[in-house]
């Protein structure tokens, strides 16, 4: 599909497996990050020579929202069609909410929460024009299950399964659909927070005992995106290897 | 075209209204003037002046008086 797509978080772990899957089915993309890095640049150009897409570095920081206002106006001002806006950036505060400074909470849901929605309130600007559009929001299974050690982060990720719904039944009259994926642990940087804080038990759900792998999560992120999942809408996706 | 007509226009074509009526418009005073109606209608605006309205502004914009100076005030539209 040629589709136009906006990826947060997008230089690394997952948001970088979310880019080359992408690239790869011939999507432009406006590759956001949160400050300029040379290798970063450099390996943009080398998937879109590889994949002969464009791809556009976007930078600004998710915890401002005057910064990201500036990035998005980059966006704007190319007056190109907005196919795909997957919000995946995220941060990840594990430890017991006694031991949670409530910064820290703050943190985390200025990123993952407020962060999202000030960002898909300017894209709707240019989706509810075309009258098209698709919004995939990154949540996780500790959006859903009950974890210790992860109430800020599961509150954070819970607040976008409830936007994301919410925001689903109020866009579809403007044909642009809003759905989120649930990841389990998958092998990226973040991961190593909740390792440490798991004890061990960090797949003693997961009914196929090992992670995803970035790619896994990146599938389905393009799978919602795509006219394939047409008809699916306001649904959070759980990609991780089965629950015990 | 001026500012003026553009903007009058944006009226006529978010609430299939003529100009004469546009002009007298405020938030919710007829049927097509609902929220969905007010999303289409800034929409209008921010394609025919080319800017990027605030979501307070947006909020704001209570009648077609109002939201001549609001854009006037804040995005240097002037009629
Ligand atoms: N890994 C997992 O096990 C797992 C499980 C469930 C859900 N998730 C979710 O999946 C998403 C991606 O996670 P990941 O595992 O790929 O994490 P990651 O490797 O830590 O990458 C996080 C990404 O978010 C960006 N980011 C964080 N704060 C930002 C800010 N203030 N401004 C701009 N960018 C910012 C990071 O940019 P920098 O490089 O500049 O820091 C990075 O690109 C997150 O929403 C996460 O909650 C992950």
């Amino acid at each position: 599909m040629e589709k136009n797509v906006i990826i947060t978080g997008s230089n690394r772990g997952i948001g970088k497996a979310i880019l080359k899957k992408f690239a790869k089915e011939g999507c432009n993309i406006w590759a956001c990050a949160r400050s300029p890095k040379k290798e970063f640049e450099d390996e943009l150009k080398e998937i879109a020579d590889k994949n002969g897409v464009w791809i556009e570095p976007i930078y600004f920081d998710l915890t401002s929202s005057e910064s990201i206002k500036t990035g998005f106006k980059q966006i704007w001002a190319s007056k190109k069609k907005i196919d795909v806006l997957v919000n995946n950036a995220g941060i990840a505060f594990i430890d017991l909410f006694q031991l949670t400074p409530e910064q820290k909470i703050r943190e985390t849901f200025e990123v993952n929460v407020f962060s999202v929605m000030t960002l898909t309130q300017l894209v709707l600007k240019m989706m509810t024009r075309q009258h098209s559009g698709a919004i995939v929001n990154m949540a996780s299974i500790g959006g859903i299950d009950a974890y210790p050690a992860h109430c800020a982060y599961g509150a954070s990720k819970a607040a976008v399964i409830g936007f994301t719904k919410a925001l689903s039944s109020e866009m579809a009259q403007w044909g642009i659909r809003v759905n989120a994926v649930a990841p389990g642990a998958t092998e990226t940087d973040m991961i190593v927070s909740f390792e440490n804080k798991s004890g061990g038990n960090l797949l003693k759900n997961c009914a196929m005992k090992r992670k995803a792998k970035p790619e896994e999560i990146a599938n389905t992120v393009y799978f919602l995106s795509s006219d394939e999942a047409a008809f699916i809408n306001g649904q959070v996706i759980r990609v991780d290897g089965g629950s015990t | 075209m001026t500012n003026l007509e553009k903007y009058t226009n944006a009226f006529v074509e978010a609430f299939d209204v003529d100009a004469e009526t546009a002009k007298t418009l405020k938030y919710q005073a007829i049927e097509a003037w609902d929220s969905v109606g007010h999303m289409g209608l800034t929409a209008a605006l921010e394609s025919a002046f080319d800017i990027m309205m605030e979501p307070e502004d947006i909020i704001d914009l209570s009648s077609f008086e109002k939201g001549k100076e609001i854009l006037s005030t804040k995005y240097g539209v002037e009629f």
